[in-house]
């Protein structure tokens, strides 16, 4: 079965997690893996959880297959799996989606064929203030017959969507608050392994 | 780069400024001394010192150099009226410096002027074709504007003449990671290692770059690049002590039926999974579980 209609559903905790991340290195480019699984109906994939990954040299592999092995290990004895792949680009303007990030999903995609790219919409984010905007900052991609990450136009279509719908009312509010300073993510945790990864604090 | 103790450092300091227990200027210096990248505090702590005038004037010459540390961390943050007056000041103070020019330029390209500013560089390297911090702005300008291509070939061209620029090789290893250029990455770190032998951040690069790569010569060099690296930090670097048992399970797939003599000796991997699993039990012990069944995983595939 492929993703042809498949509806992206991200909880508020797993998307909030990931944008703070990208807000925590605004020079860099980041990324992070998505956890959870097929709907029971089969119609949606459930994006339950999230963990950052890395602020910098995203193309190399250590410590990219380290992180994967450990987080599989933690997510698979709850049931989930890596479902999908988020990406923020280095600058604003940059709305591909370049070679990594499609890289890293095709291999996520050799696992779990629904699997799902997320890119950061920066212009999307800017305009959060403003408006009241409830779709999530993001782009979605899914893998087309041809083997090519294709985005998914999101006029009237809602195949990704927050659970919550207020999620980006409490994304500005974490915002305004700098909660982005706590977020944890691989790449700290390597360098200081107190650090943890799965940020259990962090909404509390 | 900063090394952990610096980092530690500059953090008590950060912390013990936002908490208004003083050493703003003490600060200041040590962000300036150790080149990292905080505008949002520099700018807050900095203007707060530049706006009140008993503490300005206690500053004497050094006024000049937070004015332009100021003005930079402004534009970080896009706070493009307080850089404008910060370069003002500069400008009347220091009429015909070059140093200004060079602040007036990053104005235009906090602005996306990058015409107005691609013409301010030529004409400052014109006048001076050896001023290494322009030559840097221009390849900042490419890569701004998304130009990686020339960007690269500046830095290229940059290093022909400046090759001693270690921040300028790290840029250029960055970019070509970045693109999935590993060997033009290796090459870069092949020369920091050569001109900075001991720095253990270039072993490790090199031999993570050298892993992406792949193919069994390549994983065998990582290997004992990640073994140099554990060396010059006394065994203390987690990356490299996880890299030694990436580069084993992936050199024992590889040579998976070929002679006893390519296998490595397994000793150094047991010593890094003692080492990690020791440095999780002391400081992760919720994390140990998970640690040993992953490094588990990774053994039985050797």
């Amino acid at each position: 079965m492929g993703s042809g209609e498949l509806r992206y559903e991200i909880s508020q905790n797993a998307y909030i997690k990931l944008v703070l991340h990208a807000l925590k290195h605004k020079a860099a480019a980041v990324n992070g893996v998505l956890l959870g699984r097929l709907s029971d109906r089969g119609d949606a994939v459930e994006v339950l959880d999230a963990v950052p990954l890395f602020h910098s040299h995203l193309g190399l592999l250590p410590n990219l297959e380290i992180s994967l092995l450990l987080i599989e290990e933690y997510y698979g004895s709850k049931g989930m799996s890596i479902v999908g792949y988020f990406h923020a680009n280095e600058r604003y303007d940059d709305t591909e989606l370049g070679g990594i990030a499609r890289n890293i999903g095709d291999h996520i995609f050799r696992y779990f064929p629904q699997a799902a790219v997320l890119l950061l919409d920066n212009k999307k984010l800017e305009a959060l203030s403003n408006g009241k905007d409830r779709s999530p900052v993001m782009q979605l991609y899914t893998r087309d017959s041809s083997k090519n990450w294709k985005l998914v136009s999101s006029d009237g279509s809602n195949r990704l969507i927050t659970k919550e719908p207020t999620a980006n009312v409490v994304l500005l509010d974490y915002m305004t608050s700098e909660k982005w300073q706590n977020v944890v993510d691989f790449d700290d945790h390597l360098d200081d392994i107190s650090k943890d990864w799965l940020n259990p604090d962090l909404f509390k | 780069m900063v090394t952990k103790s610096e980092e530690d450092q500059l953090n008590r300091l950060e912390a013990q400024v936002d908490n208004a227990g003083g050493g703003a200027w003490e600060y200041l210096c040590l962000v300036r001394k150790l080149k990292v990248r905080r505008p949002d505090k520099v700018l807050k702590h900095g203007l707060a010192i530049l706006n009140d005038s008993k503490k300005r004037s206690a500053l004497g010459t050094e006024e000049w150099t937070l004015c332009e540390q100021v003005a930079v961390a402004a534009m970080d943050c896009q706070s493009l009226d307080v850089a404008k007056d910060c370069i003002k000041v500069l400008r009347k103070r220091f009429p015909d410096s070059k140093r200004v020019g060079k602040l007036e330029g990053m104005l235009l390209e906090a602005k996306g002027l990058w015409a107005e500013a691609e013409k301010a560089y030529s004409s400052f390297l014109e006048d001076n074709p050896f001023d290494q911090v322009i030559h840097k702005r221009r390849v900042a300008l490419a890569k701004a504007q998304g130009n990686i291509t020339t960007a690269i070939e500046c830095l290229n061209k940059y290093l022909d003449t400046f090759m001693a620029d270690h921040d300028a090789w790290r840029e250029l290893a960055e970019i070509y990671i970045s693109l999935q250029m590993y060997k033009q990455a290796a090459f870069c770190y092949e020369e920091l290692i050569l001109s900075q032998p001991t720095n253990p951040l270039h072993h490790l690069a090199y031999a993570d770059v050298l892993y992406t790569i792949g193919g069994l010569e390549n994983l065998q060099a990582a290997k004992k690049y990640y073994a140099s690296t554990i060396n010059l930090t006394g065994g203390k670097n987690r990356r490299a002590l996880f890299g030694v048992c990436l580069c084993t399970s992936a050199i024992g797939q590889l040579s998976k039926g070929r002679n006893k003599e390519d296998k490595d000796s397994p000793e150094l991997q047991l010593l890094a999974v003692a080492a990690l699993e020791k440095d999780y039990k002391q400081r992760a012990p919720g994390k140990l579980p998970l640690l040993t069944s992953a490094l588990k995983s990774l053994r039985v595939s050797s």
